[in-house]
């Protein structure tokens, strides 16, 4: 795959992945017995995916973050992506302790907290591998 | 340890009386990426230093000024 069709297929990731969650979400939510549910939340999914695609037009850095070639852009992705995920553990973690003292079992935030720490190993070792 | 101390992007570029935009077009970055060399925000990773040099016809040392720390 060239770089450039390369770029072409990155850029449109994140709109297809709206639409692909969007869609997720429909059908979850129809099983679930709340279709008005699962269309309102499609309808969030695929306005989130076209505001970004607008932005892009508009923004460089919308339209870097969307085809990763700026390697300056994508590596202010990596941070913002990692405080994101920091931010996202800490929250995790409060959940559990707040359920653990509500003298509950800690579920599901102890799942979610153990999911993150070996993703965040797996991640090392990867990267260690890889040099 | 060497530290960057700055560099002749903005001369060598505005010698070309090339704009930051079309040089980033070269080099296959944003605008923004450019500035923020020029200006020393950012450094750039060791391809993108190559192909800058490159294009400049000169090597990465003449182009990006260090000193020992």
């Amino acid at each position: 795959m060239s770089r450039s069709s390369k770029s072409v297929t990155t850029y449109w990731a994140t709109p297809a992945i709206c639409v692909v969650g969007g869609l997720a979400y429909l059908i979850s939510a129809w099983i679930g017995g709340r279709p008005g549910l699962g269309l309102l939340l499609l309808l969030i999914m695929l306005g989130f995916g076209g505001v970004v695609l607008l932005a892009g037009r508009k923004s460089e850095t919308v339209r870097h973050l969307l085809d990763r070639r700026d390697e300056r852009i994508t590596a202010i992705d990596l941070r913002a992506s990692a405080a994101a995920g920091g931010v996202l553990i800490v929250a995790v973690l409060i959940g559990a302790f707040v359920e653990l003292g509500r003298g509950h079992s800690g579920e599901p935030f102890t799942w979610l907290a153990a999911i993150a720490g070996v993703a965040y190993i797996v991640a090392v070792i990867h990267g260690r591998v890889r040099g | 340890m060497l530290e960057l101390t700055g560099n002749d992007v903005r001369e060598l570029r505005t010698r070309r009386q090339l704009s930051q935009a079309e040089l980033a077009s070269a080099m296959g970055v944003s605008r923004q990426t450019v500035n923020s060399i020029e200006v020393g925000r950012y450094t750039p990773s060791l391809p993108l230093a190559i192909a800058l040099a490159r294009f400049f016809e000169t090597t990465v040392e003449e182009m990006f000024h260090v000193k020992e720390q």
